[in-house]
């Protein structure tokens, strides 16, 4: 299908003739570019505040921000990409990365690398993971990993005292049941992972296999998914795990998890989340990893969280490539950053962040560091498809949990659905 | 004589009629006022549980059950009134002028549809109306890009025009459709008369069929002004700047699925949000109430 | 010819501005979204034809397409009703004889006042827990409750209780309607004795007709299309196990979470046509228990 074409059925027969009456404004005057995100209350004011800084310091840009939370977020995106009107420069996520590159969304940004984006004393790992087969799509605007976050009294109360970074499952399972009998049931151990991929994901990876293999097969096997999701029936049977009415339901808010509700000693997240985790919780929080495998590979891994991708309707791409580099590099524009959206992936900015962390932040970086050496090496790019597979793994785990299905029955099912979906998105 | 004592007799038993239906009539009130309190009650539940929690500690709207705060906290509203890149004040400003435009173009536009469907007799009425209805039944969410694309050749992202020129084009056919069986309902024998008088057709769309339709051109302004005050979807692919949002848009500025969120101050800021809406409704409805005195024109 | 201009050209003069929104704007999306429906489109790369592919793989392969519609069907069949004849009684009761009907009016109207927002699903989720407010209310009169929205066989039914709560705006367009009954015609009844019940049957219904038949019609079609409560009270997915799965909130996934704008564009014309038949039917038969004031048509 041609462009004209395209245009002339989607562009809609009536519009034709009334846009013939209203040309096109130049929208764009020479230097200006748009920034989109998603955001918080908190993340909106440090982004317009560094805007601010940027355009006092480059007289003649100007720098538009948009922004919209995340569940309106990607709607906007794709009716804007669909408009060819995207913004020149927007938030990713490791999520979607694939999805917008394998479409043709983004441009590479190698060509401007060591040119005008500096990005040469970078850590390696952590910026490799905005590349999509060999190119450098998304710049790492902050890192961040999977994170069991528990309640630090609960945990005194019940006195389990194992090694939080080296711990494995069955350290893991004793715990929920300690905290379990301590507080007379009133507190669970932890949340119920049944239905959490990326966690599962963890597992697959310690188990010597990745989720999807090189050429976007799945290979994670049936027999993965009905370890993990026994794991669970066990640990549900036991009675030392998140009630499995609170267990379906599905990406709820932070707030309604088990540790800022008070009801679990332990609930997943993403190591950039603690902040806002800790904002809502009673009691103090800390940081473990997901447990290990005795003899397992390392499951975890770290991720960029969020990144800045430059589109392809991007127009002024020297400009828009300036306000990047500033992004990562400027000293005054990544101090009014801080970790809020992740540990930065240059070790100048790092330190100069150190001195002035809160309680909450210190802890960020410090699991940071510790887990460094556990950790495992970044999964290849998931393809596209993977995001309605997050979906299939909850919807039939969710028949699981509910007792609705056998463990092996729905693992089998899984695998077949997984591969199903994969293969249609193609 | 005996006529007189009959007359009398008659009396009496009219006043104990009358004494027996009042009674049963204030009985009957009685009940339906307990029965209305106590539906009252289930309906406002919820807008109790709203408020306390506009007051709440941001760690327990989640957590607990009870309505009652543990302490009370303005700062939700001093604070989220101020907790965007933008002030609240800015919203209310884009919101009362989208929203004003949006209601007076419904009006205006829709009547005009429904009247030319309801009381004019033309070649193509089934068709169009056919048509009409048509567009109330597909799925928004599909024409959302062609549309995106259209408002885009036009020039008209970022700007408020998507959101109210459309509305002077009798675009929600809900409307269009509730004037129709309103307007359908008046007698014929009216604008007969009319005509015969020769008046024209505006005349009588103007000084009949309205004046005659204030309860459904009531409840037309007060769906189409709540609809519109808390529409969110156009507004969202069609705002871009900051500066240009209206209330809902903020109030999903809020919440952030991945990282901090800010419940306590979303949740103060919607009870504001209702409130120009629920003054609204209080005197329109006085229009809805005032189609006693019409009916009994006929 | 100057005839037919004369007894037309005032109509097209008042439908002048419909006429214009709908062939200008209206009508060119509605047009792109079904030749959408015949092509692959991820919304990013061009749209790329695949004749009736979208259709067939609906009806042969999606099995989650007969859940949504199955979903769809059972909340339209119980939620359509329930709300009608709430929001017709209650209009009963508030038209007539009390002078604090305003007041209860403006309560009755505040949960459609809240709507699909995000406090609605928080509240929802809590109020139907295992421990929620609804199981405390009934354990006082010794019935144990289940965990109702978290459980795939009874969830779709806190919908439709949500839906029963929400009447507010048929309600409204009942009480208007009520409005324009003459009272004169209820006095004449009252003084020959006509019960209650009769006066119901012999008056009110038919003279509300036109106004029961716009709610039916028009709730309908929204139950079809109902979205927001769905996707807000399952964050979107439709969960648990699929039971909140309404037809578009799978739509939406499939297009704007799946990249899926052709199929999704495929599903609305199905359910276009789906809608479009009932209201056809409803149109159809109105002639029998419709009848306007004095209209010859």
């Amino acid at each position: 299908m041609t462009k004209l074409r395209r245009r002339a059925l989607l562009g809609a027969i009536g519009a034709a003739t009334a846009a013939a009456a209203f040309p096109m404004p130049v929208i764009a005057a020479d230097r200006s570019i748009r920034h989109y995100w998603w955001g918080n209350p908190e993340r909106d004011k440090r982004t317009f505040a560094v805007i601010d800084t940027f355009q006092k310091k480059n007289p003649g840009i100007e720098v538009s921000g948009e922004t919209i939370g995340w569940g309106d977020y990607w709607t906007k995106m794709a009716t804007q990409t669909a408009g060819r009107n995207m913004a020149d420069l927007v938030q990713m996520d490791y999520r979607f990365l694939f999805e917008y590159v394998h479409r043709g969304a983004l441009k590479p940004l190698d060509e401007f690398a060591g040119k005008n984006l500096m990005i040469a004393d970078f850590d390696q790992g952590p910026l490799d993971g905005g590349k999509v087969d060999g190119k450098l799509y998304a710049l790492n605007i902050g890192s961040n990993s999977q994170v069991m976050v528990h309640n630090t009294r609960a945990f005194q109360e019940a006195s389990v005292d194992v090694d939080l970074i080296n711990w494995t499952w069955d350290d893991f399972s004793k715990a929920c049941e300690a905290i379990t009998s301590k507080s007379g049931g009133k507190m669970k151990g932890s949340d119920d992972l049944s239905l959490m991929i990326e966690a599962f994901e963890a597992w697959v990876r310690q188990n010597g296999r990745e989720f999807y293999g090189p050429d976007g097969k799945v290979t994670a096997t049936a027999k993965d998914v009905s370890g993990w999701w026994q794991f669970w029936a066990d640990l549900r049977k036991a009675d030392v795990v998140r009630d499995k009415n609170k267990t379906v339901i599905l990406d709820p808010p932070i707030a309604e998890s088990g540790v800022p509700v008070g009801d679990t000693a332990m609930s997943h997240f993403w190591s950039n989340q603690l902040v806002g985790i800790q904002a809502v919780s009673k009691d103090k929080i800390g940081a473990a990893m997901i447990p290990h495998k005795p003899g397992g590979k390392p499951g975890q891994f770290i991720k960029p969280s969020m990144f800045l991708s430059l589109t392809r309707d991007a127009k002024d791409t020297e400009t828009a490539i300036a306000y990047m580099n500033a992004w990562v590099n400027d000293p005054e524009i990544t101090s009014i950053l801080g970790l809020e959206r992740g540990i930065p992936c240059s070790p100048k900015v790092r330190a100069a962040l150190a001195p002035k962390l809160t309680e909450v932040e210190k802890l960020s970086v410090d699991y940071f560091d510790a887990i460094q050496s556990k950790v495992g090496p970044l999964p290849l790019p998931a393809p596209k498809g993977a995001g309605e597979v997050r979906d299939a793994f909850m919807r039939t785990g969710t028949d699981v949990v509910l007792g609705k299905m056998e463990v092996a029955e729905a693992a089998g099912m899984f695998i077949q659905d997984a591969q199903d979906i994969v293969d249609r998105a193609q | 004589m005996e006529v007189s004592v009959e007359m009398e007799e008659a009396a009496k038993i009219a006043h104990e009629m009358r004494l027996r239906r009042d009674k049963r009539a204030r009985n009957g009130r009685i009940l339906k006022h307990i029965f209305l309190i106590g539906v009252s009650c289930v309906m406002l539940y919820p807008l109790f549980w709203l408020l306390a929690s506009s007051f709440k500690p941001e760690n327990e709207i989640f957590g607990s059950l009870t309505l009652w705060p543990s302490e009370f906290r303005f700062d939700n509203y001093t604070e989220g009134w101020n907790a965007l890149p933008q002030s609240f004040t800015l919203f209310y400003v884009n919101s009362a002028i989208v929203t004003a435009l949006s209601v007076i173009g419904n009006l205006i536009s829709c009547s005009f549809a429904a009247y030319a469907f309801a009381r004019l007799s033309f070649t193509g009425r089934r068709f169009l109306f056919a048509l009409m209805m048509m567009t109330l039944m597909i799925p928004y969410h599909v024409v959302l890009i062609p549309q995106y694309v259209q408002f885009l050749r036009l020039g008209w992202v970022d700007t408020y025009l998507p959101l109210v020129v459309p509305r002077f084009l009798a675009s929600d056919a809900f409307f269009i459709f509730l004037m129709v069986q309103f307007f359908r309902q008046l007698p014929r024998e009216l604008d007969e008369a009319a005509m015969i008088d020769g008046c024209s057709p505006f005349k009588i769309y103007r000084a009949i069929i309205l004046p005659l339709s204030l309860p459904a051109m009531g409840t037309a302004a007060i769906f189409s002004l709540i609809w519109v005050w808390e529409d969110f979807l156009a507004p969202l692919i069609y705002l871009n700047d900051i500066k240009s949002y209206t209330v809902p848009l903020a109030l999903r500025l809020f919440l952030d699925q991945e990282g901090k969120s800010a419940y306590g101050q979303m949740f103060a800021m919607s009870v504001l949000s209702l409130v120009p809406v629920v003054i609204f409704f209080v005197l329109f409805q006085k229009l809805i109430v005032r189609g006693i005195a019409t009916s009994g024109m006929k | 010819m100057k005839r037919f201009f004369a007894r037309n050209a005032p109509a097209y003069v008042f439908l002048l501005p419909w006429l214009v929104g709908f062939f200008l704007l209206a009508l060119g999306p509605i047009l792109a979204s079904l030749y959408l429906s015949f092509t692959r489109y991820d919304m990013v790369s061009d749209p790329r034809w695949i004749g009736l592919g979208n259709y067939e793989y609906m009806f042969t392969r999606d099995r989650r397409f007969w859940k949504a519609l199955d979903v769809t069907f059972t909340y339209v069949v119980l939620a359509v009703p329930a709300r009608l004849i709430v929001a017709l009684g209650v209009a009963m009761l508030l038209d007539r004889g009390l002078r604090t009907i305003g007041l209860y009016r403006a309560i009755f109207y505040l949960p459609s006042l809240l709507g699909a927002s995000i406090a609605i699903a928080i509240l929802w989720r809590q109020l139907f827990a295992e421990d929620g407010v609804v199981n405390q209310v009934l354990a006082l009169v010794g019935i144990q409750g289940a965990a109702w929205i978290t459980d795939p066989d009874t969830s779709l039914y806190t919908l439709v209780i949500l839906a029963m709560w929400q009447f507010g705006s048929p309600m409204l367009i009942f009480l208007a309607g009520l409005r324009g009954i003459p009272r004169d015609l209820y006095e004449a009844a009252e003084i020959d004795g006509t019960p209650r019940w009769r006066q119901f049957t012999r008056i009110t219904l038919p003279l509300l007709a036109p106004v029961i038949f716009f709610n039916l019609v028009l709730q309908t079609i929204e139950a079809f299309k109902t979205f927001s409560s769905a996707f807000i009270i399952s964050n979107g997915t439709g969960a648990p196990a699929d039971s909140l799965l309404f037809y578009t909130v799978y739509l939406f996934n499939e297009a704007f979470k799946f990249f899926r704008m052709g199929y999704a564009s495929a599903l609305a014309w199905v359910l276009l046509v789906i809608i479009a038949i009932f209201t056809a039917i409803a149109f159809f038969t109105s002639k029998y228990w419709v009848h306007y004031e004095n209209e010859r048509d």
